[in-house]
């Protein structure tokens, strides 16, 4: 048998591979405007800024205002069928005047922060950016990239202190009973109430109308107490990933192509 | 009807206001500053300012145990810091939808009214989400 030595796998420098994306950081630089799609969530941009993200991960900003009465459901869905896109729908309801102007910013940067989180999670296959007129900046507040992916790092580092398994933010969820359970925060009891075996992290936000990053943050808190565990044997729900645009010209991969042969 | 850089404008007009800002105390996130921050930097201001929130709002010692305990609004008002030159006032923001956020404003205890700024924080925290 002969033994082949194979060459070691490129390592990416540590120092430099600060940046969550590197294809994100580009398209900041270059001010651009589009969609970025990723496995777990798509960032909007306007102008090299986030104006809006979605996740499967994370609860809507309809989901948010909704869930506790803060907007009628009815009014919701009217404002999205008038509009291409829940951004959209965030400024009909802001003209509409339907909503305090605060608790719209402040829902509208929770769900922002919210579903960035998990769009910047690690993922299998690379991101693909389309160019598109669509977002722009609007009235309601947008954020820099370079203050998302900071923040995204902070929100890691602060689940990997609570408890340094990440298990139970993916996968249905089962109790434990510890022999001496430490009291519950109210808002711990309400995330306990609803671990049925079932349901993930994920759906529990969904459910409580919460951002699922604060759900996570009690998950791992739970976790940490010995309150609950992901279900034994349970496949981590996989996350559906994100379609990516067709019969679309990959004009970020041509353009990356461009630069590298300019370069030569 | 004043969305959150209005509201933290209208704090940095109190006498004495050296800086505000609008913080989420699960994440630590500061989701909006104004002025100064101690020791400069409004992020770990935030974050530090976020653990004495969380403190205040989930530890039982603080919480109520008459009526509507169980109502899911925040139990704490406001807290209050002070030191030997300023003053840390945290009001907490009283949301119909699901939120842990509240308002920090730092006083200078040389001009700063702790007793009006309190009012006035209560009354901008409450403008902010009610409109």
């Amino acid at each position: 048998m002969t033994v082949t030595h194979i060459p070691p796998l490129p390592v990416r420098d540590k120092a430099a591979g600060r940046a969550l994306s590197p294809m994100l950081t580009r398209l900041a630089e270059e001010r651009a405007t589009g969609v970025l799609v990723r496995e777990h969530g798509v960032l909007h941009l306007a102008e090299g800024r986030v104006v809006h993200a979605e996740s499967p991960c994370s609860p809507g900003l309809g989901v948010l205002l909704t869930a506790h009465g803060t907007l009628a459901t009815a009014a919701w869905q009217q404002a999205a069928a008038h509009t291409t896109s829940p951004p959209r729908a965030a400024e009909l309801l802001l003209e509409s005047g339907l909503l305090p102007v605060g608790a719209l910013e402040l829902c509208h940067l929770d769900a922002l922060y919210d579903a960035g989180y998990f769009a910047l999670a690690p993922s299998s296959t690379p991101g693909r950016f389309r160019y598109d007129h669509t977002p722009r900046p609007g009235p309601l507040p947008s954020v820099p990239v370079v203050a998302l992916e900071r923040e995204t790092l902070r929100r890691r580092l602060l689940l990997h202190r609570l408890w340094p398994d990440p298990a139970a933010d993916s996968a249905p969820l089962i109790r434990a009973d510890p022999p001496a359970p430490a009291p519950l925060t109210p808002r711990q009891r309400a995330v306990l109430d609803r671990v049925d075996g079932v349901r993930t992290a994920t759906g529990i936000a969904l459910d409580l109308g919460r951002q699922a990053f604060h759900t996570l943050v009690d998950v791992r808190r739970l976790a940490a107490a010995g309150r609950l565990a992901a279900a034994p044997g349970a496949v981590p729900d996989p996350v559906p990933p994100y379609p990516p645009p067709v019969a679309d010209p990959d004009i970020a991969l041509l353009k990356r192509l461009r630069d590298a042969l300019e370069a030569l | 009807m004043p969305g959150i850089d209005e509201c933290l404008l209208e704090a940095m007009r109190l006498p004495g206001a050296r800086g505000a800002a609008l913080v989420d105390w699960t994440s630590g996130l500061a989701l909006g500053t104004v002025g100064e921050a101690p020791g400069g930097d409004h992020e770990t201001t935030a974050a530090e300012a976020a653990e004495l929130a969380r403190m205040a709002a989930e530890h039982g010692a603080f919480a109520l145990h008459g009526d509507g305990a169980d109502d899911g609004r925040p139990p704490v008002e406001d807290m209050i810091v002070s030191n030997r030159d300023s003053y840390h006032l945290l009001r907490f923001l009283d949301t119909s939808f699901d939120s842990t956020v509240f308002l920090h404003l730092w006083l200078g205890r040389e001009d700063g009214n702790l007793a009006l700024a309190r009012i006035r924080l209560g009354e901008m925290a409450a403008r902010l989400v009610l409109g």
